[in-house]
């Protein structure tokens, strides 16, 4: 109820709804196709994709094969030049851990004093049985060497021919190593020039090996200032010192495959006949070339120049080359 | 093949991507572990030794 003596109100006039108006749509010039408003729309709104056709079908299973393939195909890449870097390091320690314990455990014998007279090292297949070294590739470049050359020792590290000589003796000590992945121990085998040193170590003795005078060096070896390096003492054409038996016995050589001949005692001689005493001793390097590939055996030849029995804290002169 | 695959994982879109993630892992790892070093010995370009 409205109090006393006032007038009743006028009712209040209601708001007029003002007419409606109209704004000219604005062009709107930003003209980004990313808010376009189709960009915005839910999946659900998009009318369902037509059924795949089974020909449609086929054809996407046989792309995403193909990708498929390409990718097994990329990661057998990784996997060879990597992977097996990492598995092959991890056998190469426990090879280098096994040798080590075995040598600070055996009791040592000093090594004959007429180097003719080697004692023989009981090898065993897979079994690491000596350290090799070659400083000019640095001299965190070392591998325990193993016996056998199948796969499975290859993978462990270097790999000694069963059957030819062992180290420091007359013959050929024959060395087979991968380029590429599974450590790649030989990876840069081709990089070796004459006169460098390959350190061998045994339990008894070190053996420095240098490598042969290459076949376009033979010829001049004599004039060629090289020839007259401290480093080259000892190193010279074996075909000038021991006679044309060794004449294709060079610093390298690319040989086929089936060229077994090259770790004979005398290499590429397997018929001869030369009493062990007259043989030199050799080291020969064996890996795969070029590099990815197997068509061919890059093959390195070293002569034995120098041996130290193994002392304390020795360590042979060589070692820092390079 | 991937699509019908991620159609027919369960879960919500953050579980589906785990799951994508541990199908691809244990993919790689049967390869790498398995059947490469199966097939490795059969491939030509790794011998390094003279006969």
């Amino acid at each position: 109820m409205p109090p006393r003596g006032m007038p009743p109100r006028p009712p209040r006039p209601r708001p007029v709804d003002p007419p409606t108006e109209v704004i000219p749509r604005v062009e709107d010039d930003y003209d980004d196709e990313y808010y376009d408003d189709d960009y915005y729309d839910d999946e659900e709104e998009k009318p369902a994709p037509p059924p795949d056709s089974v020909a449609h079908k086929t054809v996407r299973g046989i792309g995403e094969a193909l990708i498929t393939l390409g990718l097994v195909v990329l990661l057998f890449v990784v996997y060879e030049v990597y992977v097996t870097d990492l598995l092959s390091a991890e056998k190469q320690e426990d090879a280098t851990a096994a040798l080590d314990s075995e040598w600070s455990s055996n009791v040592v014998t000093p090594p004959p004093a007429d180097p003719n007279r080697q004692s023989k090292l009981n090898l065993i297949e897979g079994k690491a049985f000596a350290k090799m070294y070659i400083p000019v590739f640095g001299n965190d470049w070392k591998f325990s060497v193993v016996e056998g050359t199948t796969d499975k020792h290859l993978e462990i590290g270097p790999g000694h021919y069963k059957d030819t000589a062992q180290p420091g003796e007359a013959g050929n000590f024959s060395i087979a190593g991968h380029r590429v992945g599974k450590g790649a121990p030989f990876n840069d085998l081709d990089l070796l020039e004459s006169c460098n040193a390959i350190v061998v170590q045994t339990q008894t003795q070190w053996f420095v090996y240098r490598v042969l005078p290459m076949r376009n060096e033979v010829a001049g070896w004599a004039a060629n200032p090289k020839a007259k390096e401290p480093a080259c003492a000892g190193v010279a054409p074996l075909s000038t010192t021991l006679g044309d038996a060794y004449a294709k016995t060079v610093g390298q050589e690319i040989v086929a495959p089936s060229q077994g001949e090259v770790i004979a005692p005398i290499p590429h001689q397997v018929n001869a006949t030369v009493p062990p005493e007259k043989q030199a001793r050799l080291l020969t390097l064996t890996t795969c070339h070029p590099r990815f590939s197997d068509k061919q055996r890059l093959i390195v030849h070293a002569i034995e120049t120098k041996s130290y029995p193994v002392a304390d804290n020795f360590v042979p002169p060589e070692m820092t080359e390079g | 093949m991937y699509g019908w695959i991620w159609r027919h994982l369960p879960g919500p879109l953050f579980l589906r991507i785990i799951e994508a993630v541990v199908l691809v892992a244990g993919v790689v790892a049967l390869l790498m572990f398995v059947v490469f070093p199966w097939a490795e010995p059969k491939l030509p370009f790794n011998n390094v030794t003279t006969e």
